[in-house]
């Protein structure tokens, strides 16, 4: 058996090393804060594709709504953005409700008076939220398909309420605080490298921990329930936990890139929740590979680069391109770019050797989870 | 001697068909129970019964002075009896060495597994299991990859790296070459001086190599119960595999 390159633990940890080394040269090479912020946004978008492979790649568990974490998140931050710029006397109630006929301000936004306990709940909220609805599913058995199912329709519930609560939410308006984010005495400014930086200490932080735990006893038995979760009950394992923790570990993960997405944009709507967003997180991570969690991170930024820079010249026919490059990927190349990858490393040792038995599939799914 | 598993009058109905009807059975520490039956006898429905995987309609189980009927399969497998599926259920997509891993399941608590990164006990017993069951050289394959026979021994190593009591297993030499069956046998017979075993086979080949008692099922029922040389005198017994038996 040869070795391929791909599989190599030590040069993984090289490789996602050269990959933030990069990433962290961005903010000094550049000086052009426009730039900056989309790439800040960009960093965003490969959290929510890291995310996903570690729930859907790894864990085998479809979903669909990953757009639902993602938004409480980003609606978290903004409430909390937004009572920055209240006055607890002179002017408690945001303009918003004022519009509304909201004569005091509702419970549910007293406690983000505070900037620490709003921040907290921003992520509180989601992973709590994936941890019920993840145990309610998980124990039923509920799986592939129809969990996917099942999270698309909550996501379509959160779109529906979230512009039904008008005088809560503003709507289909959004929020849209009028000053950045203050944390102390920290600025965070949407188009300065201080916001370029928290996204990238996020990016960071998540990948390490999803390489760890994908490295873990628990990741090796998320990967084996994701195999034939019937033969890892039989050996004593509560199946439904696992799901249910790396579903609501994606989902903490996604809550805080929206909640970085809000201090970059300055402004949430409902659309966090539309379904095409939470689709496009999927495409992601097929076209880079859910199998790796740097090519999916990768993914999100190879076809929202392209959407920013082909799309204005394919505006109408953009979308019909991603699927295209969509269905091109699942028919062909299940492992994503990073499929491609490991087949050419896998071939490059095997030029000088000899050729391998023609039965023998150079790719296997099996070893795509390795990365 | 204490019964380990005792099986007391166990119904299990699919719609108007009683699969399984009025069976018991009593398991003896440290000794190896052969359960053979034609095809269709209700052995596998017997073992999902035991292993939690189906609910009986009537009776109960008990191991260890547990009543077990009821609970769910992870929790009858802590109890410490684990299972050989009849179709080799592997993690085709995992390495031998991650199956031997995973089926190391001394600690199932997902909280304190994310924390665990490797262990030199379980390193240790992959290596004796490995060798037991003769995988040691294979360890870094992918399952899906084996032969049919080593996959069998890969399932029957996992069944071991779990440390259960009492081991079901569910036709462990079907497809096996006659040096296969051979080397099956000596796994089993080295295995029943520490566990107790209750093994579905078919073979009486085999199961005259292993078995210390045989029960013999048909049609959901006990029909005999004794030693090799009893049921192979019995005429009940005979006229059974006589009248059905297809090979
Ligand atoms: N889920 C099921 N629904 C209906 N009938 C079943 C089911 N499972 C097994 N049976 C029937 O129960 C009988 C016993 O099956 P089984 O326990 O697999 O026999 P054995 O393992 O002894 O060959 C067979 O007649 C089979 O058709
Ligand atoms: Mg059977």
């Amino acid at each position: 058996m040869t070795i391929n390159p791909y599989h190599d633990k030590r040069l993984q940890w090289v490789a996602y090393a050269i990959f933030f080394a990069l990433l962290a040269l961005v903010p000094i090479l550049l000086d052009d804060a426009f730039l900056l912020n989309q790439l800040s946004t960009f960093g965003v978008y490969g959290i929510l594709a890291l995310s996903l492979s570690l729930c859907w790649g790894f864990g085998g568990i479809l979903n669909l709504g990953q757009g639902i974490a993602f938004g409480l998140g980003a609606y978290g931050m903004a409430m909390t953005m937004q009572m920055q710029s209240q006055d607890i006397d002179t002017n408690p109630i945001p303009p918003f409700m004022l519009n509304n006929a909201l004569e005091s301000l509702p419970m549910i936004w007293e406690p983000f008076w505070n900037t620490g306990t709003g921040i907290f709940l921003a992520v509180a909220i989601p992973t709590l939220y994936c941890l019920i609805f993840g145990a309610l599913m998980f124990q039923a058995r509920v799986s592939g398909p129809f969990f996917a199912i099942m999270t698309l329709a909550m996501l379509s519930a959160f779109y529906t309420v979230f512009i039904d609560l008008q005088p809560y939410t503003n709507g289909v308006n959004g929020i849209s605080p009028p000053m950045p984010l203050e944390v102390g005495s920290l600025v965070v400014d949407p188009y300065s490298t201080t916001s370029y930086w928290i996204v990238y200490a996020v990016l960071l932080l998540s990948t390490v921990v999803a390489k760890l735990l994908t490295q873990s006893k628990f990741g090796l038995i998320v990967r084996a329930q994701n195999n034939d979760p019937e033969r890892v009950r039989f050996l004593g394992y509560n199946v439904a936990v696992y799901e249910t923790l790396i579903y609501a570990i994606s989902g903490c993960m996604a809550a805080l890139a929206g909640m970085c997405f809000t201090f970059l944009t300055q402004y949430v709507s409902p659309s966090q929740f539309d379904v095409g967003f939470s689709i496009s997180i999927v495409i992601w991570a097929a076209i880079g590979g859910r199998g790796s969690l740097l090519w999916a991170i990768m993914g999100a930024f190879i076809v929202q680069g392209a959407q920013s820079y082909l799309g204005d010249e394919f505006l109408n026919t953009w979308i019909l391109i991603l699927g295209f490059f969509f269905i091109l990927v699942v028919r062909f190349l299940p492992g994503g770019l990073a499929g491609l990858v490991e087949l050419i490393l896998g071939k490059l040792p095997n030029m000088s050797k000899q050729q391998k038995s023609p039965g023998e599939k150079p790719v296997d799914k099996a070893s795509l989870k390795e990365a | 001697m204490a019964g380990v598993l005792e099986i007391q009058n166990l119904q299990k109905n699919f719609d108007a068909v009683k699969v399984i009807n009025d069976f018991s059975m009593d398991v003896i520490e440290l000794t190896l129970c052969c359960l053979v039956g034609p095809n269709g006898a209700g052995k596998t429905t017997t073992m999902d019964l035991i292993t939690g995987r189906q609910k009986p309609t009537s009776g109960s189980v008990t191991f260890r002075g547990h009543v077990i009927t009821g609970e769910n399969e992870q929790m009858i497998a802590r109890r410490g009896l684990g299972r050989k599926f009849q179709i080799p259920a592997v993690f085709r997509e995992l390495t031998v060495r991650q199956n031997l891993e995973v089926a190391y399941s001394h600690e199932v608590n997902a909280l304190k597994n994310i924390f665990s990164f490797s262990s030199r006990q379980c390193d240790a017993r992959i290596d004796e299991v490995a060798e037991q069951v003769g995988l040691q050289e294979r360890l870094a394959v992918i399952a899906g990859t084996l032969s049919h026979g080593e996959t069998q021994w890969l399932e029957i190593g996992m069944v071991l790296m779990q440390d259960p009591a009492l081991l079901l297993l569910d036709e462990p030499v079907a497809g096996m070459t006659e040096q296969e069956i051979e080397k099956t046998a000596d796994i089993l017979n080295t295995m029943k001086k520490t566990k107790t075993l209750i093994v579905v086979e078919h073979d009486m080949g085999f199961v005259r190599e292993i078995a210390d008692i045989v029960t013999v099922m048909h049609m959901g029922s006990l029909l005999a119960q004794g030693t090799i040389q009893e049921i192979e005198t019995n005429q009940q017994v005979r006229d059974v595999y006589l009248g059905t038996e297809d090979h």
